[in-house]
């Protein structure tokens, strides 16, 4: 493996969400390290924290959400900043511009009252890279002709609404892009989509990582998508990463429990069954989450330690760390 | 263009069937009472019998009433109505009365505006702050304060009290423009008249636009809320926008629901009118109506109705080309 040149460093971060039925531990205590140049994915189940996790690197929480401890380290070119330390105003000279997003649902983060042109302008000149707002719209072809939106001369001008899914997807891709960030982070770029064009923006992301000189921390709950363009992966269960390591790994040498039944979860087209497989039981009520292990309930290998005390990170080999009181 | 025109051809031709059903039902109501119009119109019991006569050849107070409905608007529209109680032509007297009731609601309205929209902006930013609830009580006690008594208190507050206000007379510049004095001064800059108007003005508007401005502040608090908490405002976030940016997108999508309901409260300005005309002595088109309800003048009412109907037709239709100016996705 070649050395991991960090551009982000989340150190043990916490999120709680104070709702009027109790305190939803959202994030507990999650730590990883993204380096330079690769494609870091986060997986797990709908509500496990992928996309808070995601959001907290910029201190994006709104209310009731809020970021109750950890750090997260960026390494820019001027050196470590702790993100989680800095002003708003000082945030948001990084977001859209060191740091861009791309989110889930492109029909609605863009605004449908403006042209993509205008909302791909706005991003570029309030971080200084266009004097007019103007000449930001005649930049954002430009923009629009990177992410291969056909026709850009006239797509600039388009209200989001009248373009596909696909389009706006581009558009959003192309807003991310436009300030020249150094690490993106996809949201669920293509859950929204259809399949077909779920591939053709994937290959969009991937070709941008390669000419851009991207770092993308992509969250899924794909796995398909996973093999195909991870480097490294992290699994993600009720707020806690439970196994993180090389994606040619973890699908080889799964070690957590949940991993395991997550990877057997996917059908397998060769192998005829008669039904799917599933993990036996539910997602854990984040307000009064299980004691331990988290996962420990719906575990088929649970020990008596699972449901006391939460597991350590244990590290297998030099890149596999895993959650687990089985590898003590 | 093209577009725009052929939908205001179609929105005019819906205006026909809507003057008609709302001019028909008060005719109707008014022309099925058990009373004698005709000889109220001729002076009661001492009228001669071939007045009388006269009046109900002129009005075909004798024949069916789709057929007297048919005169009256035929009169209506060939400006040749006159009422038979005042002796002008119902026009004219719409014209002398309108300008003053059209001058209260726009005095109302700027106060809804301006002191609404801001409150509900203040109220949403603040949310759930004491600023919030205060918006919340003055929302549900302007509701729920009949005007007549909001009235008579500023009137003893202001004028009696304070003497900040005049309760007599109509200003009305030398020059005419538009026929309403005060977009004439306005247009015409002579300050002097613009400052009497505002000076008899004021106090009506602000009693009239009181029930709305609370509750304008409102759906306004909650629509900016609702544009605050969707995606695009979070994903403005991400994109690094500053404060003021990521407010103007929110304002302008807050925008739409609160345009539909200014558009129906203009309406209801006009037709909350005839309590403040009365009390504060304005001669306006509600004071008319009431005027017209008392002595029996059905054809004024009906006149009066028409004309109202269409301001109101003609203020929906301005909210709906205003919904295009805001939001593209709005189609003719």
């Amino acid at each position: 493996m070649a050395i991991c040149e960090p551009i982000i460093e989340v150190r043990n971060l916490k999120v709680n969400f104070y709702t009027y039925a109790g305190i939803v531990k959202a994030i507990d205590g999650v730590s990883f390290k993204i380096c330079r140049g690769e494609t870091y994915c986060l997986v797990g189940e709908t509500g496990c924290g992928k996309s808070v996790t995601a959001r907290a690197l910029t201190k994006l929480i709104r209310p009731p959400g809020r970021i109750e401890g950890g750090e997260v380290i960026y390494y820019s070119d001027e050196g470590p900043i702790n993100l989680l330390e800095l002003n708003e105003e000082e945030l948001r000279k990084i977001r859209g511009a060191e740091i861009a997003y791309v989110f889930q649902d492109p029909t609605s983060a863009l605004d449908p009252l403006y042209t993509v042109g205008y909302q791909i302008a706005e991003t570029m000149y309030e971080h200084g890279r266009v004097s007019k707002i103007k000449e930001g719209i005649l930049r954002a072809v430009e923009v629009l002709r990177n992410v291969l939106m056909p026709d850009p001369e006239k797509r600039v001008h388009s209200y989001p609404h009248e373009l596909s899914g696909g389009m706006r997807q581009r558009s959003v891709i192309g807003i991310g892009l436009s300030n020249k960030p150094k690490l993106l982070i996809a949201d669920e770029p293509t859950t929204a989509l259809d399949a077909t064009v779920q591939a053709q923006l994937m290959d969009l992301l991937m070709d941008l990582k390669r000419r851009e000189n991207l770092t993308i921390l992509l969250i899924t709950h794909n796995l398909g998508l996973v093999a195909e363009v991870c480097d490294r992966v992290a699994v993600m269960y009720a707020g806690n990463i439970v196994e993180e390591a090389p994606v040619e790994e973890l699908f080889r040498n799964p070690l957590h429990p949940y991993t395991k039944a997550l990877l057997r979860a996917v059908p397998n087209p060769r192998k005829k069954s008669v039904r799917l497989e599933s993990i036996p039981g539910t997602v854990p009520n984040l307000i009064n989450p299980p004691p331990g292990c988290r996962f420990h309930p719906r575990c088929p290998r649970v020990m008596d330690i699972c449901r006391s005390k939460k597991p350590p990170e244990l590290w297998r080999g030099d890149d596999h760390r895993v959650a687990c009181w089985l590898y003590e | 263009m093209a577009e725009l025109r052929r939908f205001l051809v179609r929105r005019l031709l819906t205006f026909i069937p809507t003057l008609v059903g709302v001019t028909f039902i008060v005719f109707v109501i008014a022309a099925i009472l058990p009373a004698d119009p005709a000889r109220v119109w001729a002076g009661g019991e001492k009228a001669s019998p071939e007045v009388v006569q006269r009046l109900i050849e002129e009005y075909h107070l004798n024949d069916p009433i789709p057929v007297q409905y048919y005169f009256i608007m035929k009169k209506l529209f060939t400006n040749t109505m006159v009422s038979p109680v005042t002796h002008r032509y119902i026009w004219q007297d719409l014209m002398t009365f309108f300008p003053v009731t059209l001058q209260l609601t726009l005095v109302a309205f700027f106060f809804i505006i301006v002191i609404g929209i801001p409150l509900g902006i203040l109220a949403a930013l603040k949310r759930d702050s004491l600023l919030d609830t205060i918006v919340r009580i003055f929302a549900l006690i302007g509701v729920s304060t009949p005007i007549f008594w909001l009235a008579y208190l500023l009137i003893y507050v202001f004028y009696v009290k304070l003497h900040w206000i005049v309760l007599a007379g109509t200003p009305t510049p030398p020059y005419k423009i538009t026929g309403v004095p005060l977009i004439d001064s306005l247009l015409k800059l002579d300050f002097q008249t613009f400052a009497q108007i505002i000076k008899r003005y004021w106090l009506p508007g602000f009693v009239l636009g009181f029930a709305g401005i609370g509750v304008v502040a409102r759906i306004v608090r909650n629509s900016f809320l609702d544009a605050y908490s969707a995606d695009f405002t979070e994903f403005a976030m991400a994109r690094g926008l500053t404060k003021l940016r990521i407010y103007r997108h929110v304002l302008r999508n807050a925008m739409i629901p609160v345009v539909t309901v200014l558009g129906l409260m203009f309406g209801g300005l006009l037709a909350g009118a005839p309590i403040t005309e009365t009390i504060f002595g304005l001669p306006g088109l509600g004071k008319y109506m009431l005027n017209a309800i008392r002595l029996f003048d059905y054809l004024a009412l009906t006149g009066s109705v028409f004309f109202v109907g269409l301001i109101y037709l003609v203020a929906n239709l301005i909210v709906d080309i205003l919904y295009a100016v805001i939001d593209p996705r709005v189609r003719y």
